[in-house]
């Protein structure tokens, strides 16, 4: 199960139907038997995260040749062991690092972890690094990102060797906000994953504009018994039911 | 049956232990020692346990997302700590140096074998066909790179092995380290290729010096040459030929998984390269230095050379063949 993608809300096997979600969650079981979800990341973020590094490298580097230029012979080795330090050790010191990521991967809400989900190891993060040499070839990473846009868990041939996945790190979901909603019974039995999408809409309501939530009500306007209707009363109703189903009498 | 908030105002006291007590470790800083905070983890590991039984519970009731979310975060940083393994730290290095890095060749001698067999035959082979038709290394380099060859490695030279006199052994040091284990670390990348990219890279690297050889020796300056290369070869392209062993059983191990998917066993192929990584860069730094500081003072006599050379090449031989036998 160990780093097999899945597909949430699904039967493990039989075929995809309607219900499945479409999804590129990659699954990792812990020793406590409890799924983690990590959230592979493509090639964009990736791309985002490898310049912003590329340019952080390039800055230290033109630092490193200021201060070889003054020193001479000794400068210029200094310069050329930078320039070496900066192509192979930049990205294995940051990945070792309790964040598990270079600064250009922090910026994007990324992070390179284990299959298992367990922070990146020292051999894992020499050998996916190393493998870049690989990943690089034809011509600027083209195996890579060949690699990423036709894997549903996104690695590079290195993070296929080494063992490793480029992931977003999580940030907190809000909850779903109860100012001026009354709880309200839903008028019909719903199942456990109606509940929650039901939900899930209230907590998404306040990052939405208010035309695009009456749409998204409208969809669920049985809930509240307003089938066929739509509006901000529905709406409003439709949100009541949502805390409702949260706990709130 | 619970409702979300109900749930939630039950656990809500471990959980906000459990995120205190986490922030505090990721906030840890070990060197510190004196003044960190002692370790809860007996109480960690409890509250990590009723944290997972609380997001099955989250899962199978589908509560809502901020729930689950809050309880996946949590666990999964828990996860992270508890878990941890660090394998990287001074005694491990020792420990690497001493035993594990030259056991793990001794392990991989089929493949140390063929990759050195794959670097010497181009050697040798084009070292005999350019030393007899000298024009040949026209096919490889262009004239000006071969006029360059020529003039580092004559007699004249203050120092062996480079183009201009300005420039130091400090500079030609950092310059070896970057290219050399450039040129290493390629040999073992090559592997992911079914192992085609070592054999290439191997293959190109020893024909490269034998053609070298040959027409440096057909030229005469076979004495500046050999006494230049002999004793840091003694690190330099053992280094290589064990990086390319590393991508050789790489490549086997995509070609012949055995009993392992091809993806386990490529995953661990390059986990157990990843000592050799490790003693390759090691040996590579060695040879820069001495290929820079040592190789290529002009004032020293061949005799020397070809002495710290033997002494050298019989460190190196030993080291493999006989260091942390006992711990085998």
């Amino acid at each position: 199960m160990i780093g097999s993608p899945t597909r949430s809300s699904s039967t493990p096997e039989g075929p995809p139907g309607a219900t499945d979600v479409l999804d590129t969650v990659v699954a990792a079981e812990t020793p406590e038997g409890i799924l983690l979800e990590l959230r592979p990341a493509g090639v964009t973020p990736r791309l985002y995260a490898f310049l912003l590094d590329w340019m952080v490298r390039l800055v230290l580097m033109y630092a490193a040749w200021m201060v070889a230029a003054v020193l001479g012979g000794i400068g210029i080795a200094f310069g050329l062991i930078v320039l070496f330090a900066l192509e192979w050790l930049y990205p294995v010191v940051f990945e070792l690092t309790p964040s598990g990521a270079t600064p250009g991967k922090r910026t994007f809400g990324l992070k390179v972890v284990m299959d298992n989900g367990l922070p990146v190891t020292a051999a894992a993060s020499v050998a996916r690094n190393v493998l870049r040499v690989a990943d690089f070839l034809p011509f600027v990473y083209g195996f890579a990102v060949v690699s990423v846009l036709l894997r549903r868990d996104c690695k590079r041939l290195g993070d296929v060797a080494a063992g490793t996945i480029v992931v977003y790190d999580r940030r907190a979901v809000s909850p779903p906000v109860a100012e001026g909603v009354e709880p309200r019974v839903p008028s019909m039995r719903l199942s456990p994953g109606a509940q929650a999408a039901v939900v899930a809409l209230a907590a998404r309501a306040p990052r939405l504009s208010g035309e695009r939530v009456d749409e998204l009500a409208a969809l669920a306007a049985p809930v509240s018994g307003d089938a066929g209707n739509s509006g901000p009363d529905v709406t409003r109703r439709v949100l009541g039911v949502a805390q409702w189903l949260v706990g709130r009498r | 049956m619970m409702t979300p908030l109900q749930f939630e105002q039950t656990y809500a006291d471990d959980w906000t232990e459990l995120e205190a007590l986490l922030e505090a470790m990721a906030a840890r800083r070990p060197w510190r020692g004196a003044d960190a905070p002692p370790l809860a983890s007996a109480r960690i590991a409890a509250l990590y346990r009723g944290a997972c039984e609380h997001l099955a519970l989250a899962r199978a009731r589908s509560y809502p997302a901020h729930i689950v979310d809050r309880l996946e975060r949590m666990t999964t940083s828990a996860h992270q700590i508890i878990y941890h393994h660090r394998e990287l730290g001074l005694a491990r290095i020792g420990r690497m140096a001493a035993a594990e890095f030259p056991a793990a060749v001794r392990a991989h001698g089929r493949y140390v074998a063929l990759a050195a067999a794959t670097f010497l035959l181009p050697t040798i082979v084009l070292a005999v066909l350019v030393y007899r038709h000298p024009e040949l290394i026209l096919s490889l380099v262009d004239s000006a790179t071969v006029s360059s060859f020529e003039s580092m490695y004559s007699r004249s030279a203050d120092s062996i092995g480079r183009v201009r006199e300005a420039t130091t052994d400090w500079m030609m040091f950092g310059y070896y380290i970057r290219h050399n284990i450039g040129v290493a670390f390629q040999c073992f990348a090559g592997g992911l290729f079914a192992g085609c990219g070592s054999v290439f890279f191997l293959a190109y690297n020893g024909a490269f010096a034998g053609a070298l050889g040959g027409y440096l020796t057909q030229r005469g300056l076979a004495s500046t040459f050999f006494s230049f290369i002999v004793t840091h070869s003694a690190f330099e392209v053992t280094a290589i030929v064990l990086a390319g062993a590393a991508g050789l059983r790489v490549g086997e191990s995509l070609l012949r998984p055995g009993r392992m998917t091809r993806r386990q066993a490529l995953v661990e192929a390059t986990r157990d390269s990843a000592i050799l990584l490790y003693g390759v860069a090691g040996m590579l730094l060695v040879a820069a230095a001495v290929e820079a500081f040592w190789s290529s003072a002009g004032w020293l006599p061949p005799v020397v050379k070809y002495g710290s050379a033997a002494a050298c090449w019989t460190a190196v031989i030993a080291y493999f063949g006989l260091q942390g036998r006992r711990a085998d």
